[in-house]
């Protein structure tokens, strides 16, 4: 049986103010699953999100994605796990600015397994494949929409079994929020990669087959 | 070749992003690199011109106050020595010792404003300007007979003489009346010297002298002595009486074997020179040593100085890319989502502060060269002193290589800044 694209066991975080904590006893996210985790803001969707890619340590518990367990790693190896099993999407894109599209996904690739002379090939292909006309333009000078479709290009680029979506739509208005999450969706099911998405847009709810509620895992009060 | 990126590319990229920051970071490294370079290849260059002008001399003898000026004058035309030397004593000194030549010089006399040295043909056929460069000639011949004239290669150029030109020499060591200056002394109008000869460039003081004969320079002081006693025909060799034939030094030097140290004998010869108290002995070499310790403190200032320039580009670079550091946090957290590690960032960042170190380095040792090449044109041109404008091979490797390894320096607390870069809560959206 292949291994799951996450299984979080018994984690437990609890924030450094006290403000409030997160128990998961078990979340187990299958290869190429898509799951939307649900909930209001400051519920602590982020900081899940943050503890599965390595950028937070939990208190206990243990996280695996893609089979390794990310828990075990310190330093530069649970970076590298990162860069090589988890692709991440922001609200905000978080792309790297004074670099050209195809620059911002040869960035994710050069911290990936992919071998290096398959970069361009792989950056170029990604772009093209989501649209994107010009993979030498700066990303500054690319439509909000364009910036969006790098932005997934760059998480989709190292081959990841796992997507994070971080409120990718939060800023949207309706009808470009279903476009991006359309977008999403179809690229990810076109990698095969699994998807963990975060919103707190009740309309998100009946685009995924599974939906978690981050009440389940929260404990305490709002952030 | 297939596209990728690396770490030195994102470098060079945040540094293309701030072009303003990044040029003036490079220029200030770049600018105290050069002023260091050029100040030490200047303190080095200036040493080696003069050593230039003394040459294959062993001793210098004057009536001068101290060896220094007997040297600064001797050698470098500083100004005509005061007190002569009368002939016997030149005669008595050359028979003392088995000299190798005992050269007798005689100063005073110029051509508007460039000295004029009367000595004997020894001086332009054994004395080397420049010990193992003889003095070579570029147009005519060496004077052979009194009332014949031979330009140092600066004389020459400066004066505007051609060969077969006629010229008087004025009494004095300033500019002539010729040239307008009342305060001069005056024109030997009785005796025209004819130029027979221009001499190469030897690269030292003495290619801004005239060279002639010295029974030429006895005629014209005995013309000037008969002259005030009121008797006004001219003067030949036959009318010179020991009170005109008078020298200003003499250059000596012992015989010696190739290969063999001739510093012992010099010392004893020097020892026994100094015994004669109407005579100053100078060691040409160690007075030049001694002029350097007494600029030495300027010198080291001025080298302090440059440190402080060299150190304080080092910490605009620290601060430019301390700086810069607040507006990078997102872009450094979007490295370590993808990937990269904290060492790998703070790496990064050390190699930007790097790269600043060696195009300052790189752009100040340009600089220096070019300094260094215009600046020797100029003293070549304007005073005839040579100086080689090649940069020494271990200043600048050490001196580029401190402004490279103190950018490297520089870039550690920045780089650590990087390092301690919070990723989760530096990907946020702005508020």
């Amino acid at each position: 049986m292949a291994d799951p694209a996450l299984h979080v066991k018994d984690l437990q975080f609890t924030h450094a103010g006290g403000a409030f904590a997160l128990a998961v006893p078990d979340l187990r996210i299958d290869a190429g699953e898509h799951v939307l985790l649900a909930g209001g803001s400051g519920r602590g969707k982020s900081t899940l999100l943050q503890l599965v890619a390595g950028l937070r340590d939990p208190q206990g518990g243990s996280i695996e994605v893609g089979g390794v367990r990310m828990t075990a790693l310190e330093g530069a190896a649970r970076d590298r796990a990162r860069g090589r099993r988890i692709g991440m999407v922001f609200q905000t894109f978080n792309l790297l600015h004074g670099f050209t599209a195809a620059e911002n996904l040869l960035a994710a690739l050069m911290f990936s397994d992919v071998p290096a002379p398959q970069h361009e090939e792989r950056a170029l292909g990604l772009l093209k494949a989501l649209g994107i006309p010009d993979p030498d333009a700066d990303v500054d000078r690319l439509s909000v929409g364009q910036q969006q479709r790098v932005a997934v290009a760059r998480a989709l680029a190292a081959r990841p079994a796992l997507v994070l979506a971080d409120e990718p739509t939060a800023s949207l208005d309706p009808a470009h929020a279903a476009e991006a999450m359309d977008l999403i969706q179809r690229a990810c099911r076109d990698a095969g990669a699994a998807l963990l998405c975060t919103s707190h847009d009740p309309a998100m709810r009946g685009r995924f087959a599974r939906v978690e509620d981050i009440e389940r895992f929260a404990r305490g009060a709002a952030a | 070749m297939s596209r990728t990126l690396t770490d030195t590319r994102i470098v060079l990229r945040s540094l293309q992003a701030r072009p303003l920051s990044t040029w003036v970071t490079v220029g200030m490294v770049g600018v105290s690199v050069g002023l260091l370079l050029v100040l030490l290849g200047m303190r080095t260059a200036s040493r080696e011109a003069f050593d230039r002008g003394s040459g294959n001399t062993h001793l210098l003898v004057s009536a001068d106050p101290s060896p220094l000026v007997a040297v600064l004058n001797g050698i470098f035309y500083a100004n005509a020595p005061a007190n002569p030397i009368p002939w016997a004593k030149y005669q008595q000194i050359r028979g003392s010792f088995p000299w190798l030549w005992a050269i007798p010089t005689q100063q005073g006399d110029s051509y508007r404003g460039f000295p004029t040295m009367a000595t004997s043909a020894d001086f332009l056929t054994k004395f080397e300007p420049v010990a193992g460069e003889p003095w070579k000639l570029r147009e005519g011949r060496l004077f052979e007979r009194p009332f014949e004239i031979v330009l140092g290669a600066a004389a020459a150029k400066g004066s505007g003489l051609r060969m077969g030109q006629e010229v008087f020499l004025t009494h004095g060591s300033g500019s002539s009346r010729e040239g307008g200056d009342e305060h001069a002394g005056h024109v030997h109008t009785e005796y025209p010297f004819k130029v027979v000869g221009i001499l190469e460039p030897s690269g030292s003081a003495h290619d801004r002298a005239l060279f002639v004969d010295l029974e030429s320079s006895w005629i014209l002081h005995a013309f000037d002595r008969r002259e005030r006693e009121g008797n006004h025909a001219k003067v030949g060799p036959a009318d010179l009486v020991d009170a005109d034939r008078m020298v200003t030094g003499i250059l000596l030097r012992l015989p010696t074997r190739p290969g063999s140290d001739a510093s012992a004998a010099m010392q004893q010869q020097f020892d026994t020179l100094r015994r004669d108290t109407s005579i100053v002995v100078a060691q040409p070499a160690q007075q030049i040593q001694r002029l350097f310790e007494i600029v030495s403190n300027v010198d080291g200032l001025f080298i302090g100085m440059a440190v402080v320039v060299l150190v304080s580009s080092a910490v605009s670079t620290m601060l430019a890319l301390y700086n810069s550091m607040a507006a990078r946090t997102r872009q450094v957290a979007v490295l370590r989502v993808l990937g990269a590690s904290q060492g790998r960032v703070f790496g990064m960042v050390v190699t930007e502060s790097l790269l600043i170190g060696f195009g300052g380095a790189a752009l100040g040792v340009v600089m220096a060269l070019v300094g260094g090449i215009a600046a020797s044109a100029w003293l070549r041109a304007s005073i005839g002193l040579v100086i080689d404008p090649a940069l020494d091979a271990r200043s600048t490797v050490i001196v580029a290589g401190g402004a490279v390894a103190l950018s490297a320096l520089a870039g550690m607390l920045p780089a650590w800044r990087a390092y301690q870069v919070p990723v989760a809560d530096s990907l946020r959206p702005a508020a």
